[in-house]
């Protein structure tokens, strides 16, 4: 019997009552956290950046609703299209893409206007996934299995990484290779890639643009430029550190209100937060990242199929990854890469894409019976 | 069965190694979070303070100084200027092109500020314009965006009313510099005292520095004012200068080299102190150009030199008073002794003239004192001896500075028996004696000393401490100089026939204002050695003389005559006949004193055929 057909008696109502609210509340609040500092930032307004953040929340929050009515045989059928056509997409950006500070990664579509690249993470999970599916143990670490994985992520990456967008492209490569990891692949290939990427790292040195090997140098020494590129870091800590235990309260941040922060609205924006809110209100925010990202693994590991087990675990490690690396950043424990703060920074995309990863999480959470081929 | 895939438990070990990895980070994390917020909080307070809270010094507005009723000497003004800190300009070179343009630089001026540009540090403003006019202000206002580092502001100037007037008593402000900074520590504001009164009252007039904290965006702009504490305004004093009098004063002298000074004879109170050539000291507060201030500098009559305390000369005939004094208080002579004077004087093989060729016949001291008869005091000279003469001197204050609040001052010189052999390792010579009895030779005093010695004359024999201030509690009370108030009557006397009396050497300068008289000395100094066969040829008069070569012109008097309130003392260099030239002087500012003081003059209190009927005068 197909789910959607237990839909269709069971009616939406029930069908509501029916999903794993905790993970959708926690989102829900991620999203109001948000617009809380949105609306802080921009002095105390909902306009220009709240009121739209609020409506992208409601928006998104239908989304997932809507992703997790659909059948899990959807999604595993549509994995491998549904790849290649972000896949097209990213090849579109390379060739009408518009340019945007310096990096290519917008789409304008006319009415709006998408970044591929934060896309494909969510449709590379769903291709590894389908593609590791069912795989016996004995195929899965064949060096034939592998090399089709690689190229499944390195070709994405490769495109991004020429846009040029080194952080979305990083964020590509470790949620796919979560996937590859959890699958089950044997761990001396993981050692062996380790060791390549630490003795390739003077070459992709070499071959770095400017503006990332100076990121990567004012990450190791923000005084190394303290008007410019580590302007953010020093900003961003004095921002954070000032806020002290409990913080100067909504809207009354010097550091944000007075404009020394950049970018405040997007990947800065917790910087923000822990300057109003203090010790207490950035340890909350953490606690919640970290309760929604355990209720991610946990319905993981209650996933029957290999398909929804590995898809659901990536999605997971690919939003703490976000935030984590999004948290070094403004916290100066990691280069600045351009990493907005899920469901909390200010951003369409990016936006777009985490909560459609909860829309297939909670779909796959209500089917964890649902059939799927071997 | 793809259901029981996880039976391995392999993924479940896997999804707990990611787990473990992402407590770890969060854990990390959060002690960062710590870290920042907790440790190391105060310390990132302070920054964000730092970046929101910008401190600008307020500087007080300068004290103003005002004349002994309340006229205006140094007053504030706005003035438009133009700063450029070179470390924010983008493109020095372009900038300073087109600062030239608007301001209307020569290029000689920039030059020197691209010298100093090159030397100062790069963060600090440099001065490109001062007094800039209102249409350039508003054109680089306009320009602004274009010119990083240049700074346009409006500052405090000051003002000088009476200009050359009271020069040298008010003094001048200047920019500060680097040398003020390491004698004075922190100043506010953009100029400090450099000479007189405004250098002298520096800190007083200079009051303390406001503080402006303002809050700050991240691009500099204002965004709110926080605390504001306004500071201090310097104190505004008034000086004891009566600045119609001073005028008065300056414009008598003018033309001459010299200085007049006229004091109150019991407070020390200045009334009038002038020097003359003057400068403005206006041109000095705008900064004056190098090359004015060496050409004044070097100048033949030293404009910039404040010859009432920093003049020195022979007080002349002025001395006699008190080698008299000193003879007196000796018991030597009695006022009534007389002495032939034949014009010459002899001692010791060596000829001492008397001004008077014919000389004075017999003359007892009030004749004496009355006609200036070198004659006599050569004679009493060495009776007294120089020793007495010297104690005398140093009574009355001579050979230290008076103590007037204006630094520079000089002491003069008093010679004597242990000075002589101190610098020029000889003994004293009684030759010495002879011509210091008529107030030449070693002796020098400036014109404050000689005021102040008449002032004692007059007072009943206290010297006070003349003072620039209008009378005030911390005014040291005159000390007396425990003379006889009978030698005094005695010298008194002789000074007031030698203006009133038709034998007097200044009988032409008398006046009388409401039964008033003024009483005085001339002084005649003579700069040059007269030679043997001049004396017989005749003595070359002063207006055949070179200007340096001529006599210095000396007076010195108090008015009332029969109850004192005023000493003056007038020197002119190298003006002729202390008689001719600085006693009318001192009439004239005297007269103007005792009407302002509320007396009508007499309209007619000396007959016109008096005062024309002047007898020849010298010494």
């Amino acid at each position: 019997m197909s789910y959607q057909s237990q839909m269709n008696r069971a009616g939406w109502v029930e069908h509501f009552n029916d999903m794993h609210k905790p993970l959708f509340v926690c989102v829900g609040l991620l999203g109001l956290i948000g617009v809380m500092v949105l609306y802080s930032v921009a002095g105390g307004d909902f306009s220009p950046w709240a009121w739209r953040h609020g409506v992208r929340i409601i928006g998104g929050l239908g989304l997932i609703y809507a992703l997790s009515t659909i059948e899990l045989r959807s999604f595993y059928v549509m994995a491998y299209p549904l790849f290649g056509a972000v896949f097209a997409l990213l090849v579109g950006v390379e060739i009408f893409g518009t340019k945007n500070m310096g990096a290519q990664r917008w789409l304008d579509l006319g009415f709006v206007r998408l970044q591929p690249s934060e896309f494909m993470r969510l449709a590379l999970v769903l291709a590894l996934a389908r593609f590791y599916h069912g795989m016996h143990q004995n195929h899965v670490s064949h060096p034939l299995n592998l090399i089709a994985s690689v190229a499944m992520i390195a070709a994405p990456c490769l495109l991004v990484l020429n846009q040029p967008d080194l952080g979305t492209s990083i964020m590509i490569a470790v949620t796919g290779l979560s996937v590859v990891f959890l699958a089950g692949v044997d761990l001396r290939y993981f050692m062996a890639g380790t060791l390549t990427i630490i003795a390739a790292i003077p070459v992709v040195w070499q071959n770095m643009l400017t503006y990332q090997k100076e990121r990567v140098l004012v990450f190791l020494n923000p005084e190394r430029d303290p008007l410019g590129a580590g302007y953010h870091i020093i900003q961003s800590k004095i921002g954070i550190g000032s806020g002290g235990v409990f913080g100067k309260g909504l809207a009354q941040g010097t550091q944000n209100q007075l404009n020394f922060l950049p970018e405040r609205h997007t990947d800065f924006i917790f910087s923000n937060y822990a300057e109003e809110m203090g010790f207490f209100g950035s340890l909350a925010l953490l606690v919640l990242f970290i309760l929604t990202l355990f209720l991610i693994f946990r319905i993981a590991n209650q996933m029957r199929h290999s398909f929804s087990r590995l898809a659901v675990a990536s999605m997971g490690f690919s939003i703490s990854i976000y935030v984590i690396v999004n948290l070094a950043m403004v916290m100066g424990l990691a280069p600045v890469v351009g990493v907005p703060l899920p469901f909390v920074s200010y951003g369409g995309t990016s936006l777009l894409t985490f909560m459609a990863s909860i829309g297939v999480i909670l779909a796959m959470e209500r089917q964890t019976m649902a059939d799927l081929p071997k | 069965m793809s259901l029981f895939e996880n039976e391995s438990g392999l993924f479940s070990r896997r999804l707990f190694a990611l787990g473990g990895m992402q407590v770890s980070l969060f854990a990390l994390l959060a002690g960062r979070l710590q870290y920042l917020q907790i440790s190391q909080s105060d310390s990132y307070a302070t920054l964000a303070e730092a970046n929101r809270v910008n401190i600008s010094e307020l500087s007080p507005a300068r004290g103003l100084i005002t004349d002994r009723d309340g006229a205006l000497l140094a007053d504030n003004d706005r003035k438009l200027l133009v700063e450029l800190v070179p470390e924010q300009a983008k493109d020095l070179d372009n900038t300073l092109a087109e600062l030239q343009e608007h301001l209307g630089l020569s290029n000689a001026r920039v030059r020197e500020l691209r010298r100093r540009i090159k030397r100062g540090p790069s963060f600090k403003a440099i001065p490109i314009a001062e007094d800039v006019d209102w249409d350039a202000f508003a054109a680089i206002n306009l320009r602004l965006p274009f010119l990083p580092g240049v700074s346009p502001r409006i500052g405090e100037k000051r003002i000088y009313p009476e200009g050359e007037a009271v020069a040298h008593v008010v003094g001048y402000v200047g920019d500060k510099t680097a040398a003020d900074l390491r004698r004075m520590g922190r100043i506010v504001g953009d100029t400090v005292g450099r000479s007189g009164v405004e250098r002298e009252f520096e800190l007083d007039l200079r009051g303390t520095a406001g503080v402006r904290h303002v809050e700050v965006n991240a691009r500099g702009r204002t965004v709110r004012e926080l605390e504001t504490n306004p500071g201090q305004p310097g104190q505004s004093m008034a000086l004891s200068i009566d600045v119609e009098l001073q005028r008065l004063v300056s414009q008598r002298l003018a033309g001459h080299s010299g200085s007049a000074v006229v004091m109150d004879i019991e407070t020390g109170e200045l009334l009038a102190m002038a020097s003359v050539p003057s400068f403005d000291p206006n041109d000095f507060s705008r900064g004056v150009d190098t090359r004015t201030w060496e050409k004044m500098l070097v100048a033949e009559r030293k404009p910039l030199l404040n010859k009432a305390i920093r003049g020195q000369y022979s007080p002349g005939s002025t001395f006699k008073m008190l080698v008299a004094l000193a003879a007196l208080e000796a018991g030597l002579v009695s006022a009534d002794d007389k002495v032939t004077c034949s014009g010459v004087y002899h001692f010791s093989g060596e000829m001492f003239h008397c001004w008077r060729e014919e000389g004075h016949g017999p003359v007892n001291m009030l004749q004496a004192i009355e006609r200036s008869c070198d004659t006599y005091f050569y004679d009493l000279a060495l009776k007294v001896g120089i020793n007495r003469i010297e104690a005398m001197a140093r009574r009355f204050g001579f050979g230290a500075p008076t103590g007037i609040n204006l630094t520079g001052e000089k002491s003069g010189t008093v010679p004597g028996r242990d000075w002589k052999r101190a610098n020029y390792d000889t003994g004293w010579r009684s030759g010495e004696t002879v011509i210091t009895g008529i107030g030449q030779g070693y002796l020098l005093t400036t014109p404050l000393q000689l005021a102040v010695m008449t002032a004692a004359l007059a007072n009943g024999g206290k010297r006070v401490t003349p003072t620039l201030v209008r009378a005030q509690e911390t005014t040291s009370p005159p000390e007396p100089l425990g003379l006889a108030p009978e030698h005094l009557e005695v010298v008194q006397q002789g000074m007031y026939r030698a203006v009133n009396k038709p034998d007097g050497t200044a009988y032409a300068s008398s006046l009388l204002i409401d039964g008033q008289r003024m009483s005085g000395k001339t002084g005649t100094v003579q700069v040059r050695r007269i030679s043997l066969t001049e004396r017989e040829e005749g003595v070359i008069p002063n207006s055949e003389l070179d200007w340096h070569l001529r006599d210095h012109a000396l007076f010195v008097g108090y008015v009332p005559h029969n109850a004192p309130r005023y000493a003056i003392c007038v020197v002119i260099e190298h003006g002729g006949g202390g008689g001719q030239v600085a006693a009318p002087m001192a009439r004239d500012i005297m007269v103007a004193l005792l009407r302002s003081q509320g007396q009508k003059p007499a309209a007619d209190g000396q007959p016109q055929a008096m005062r024309s009927s002047t007898p020849g005068e010298r010494s």
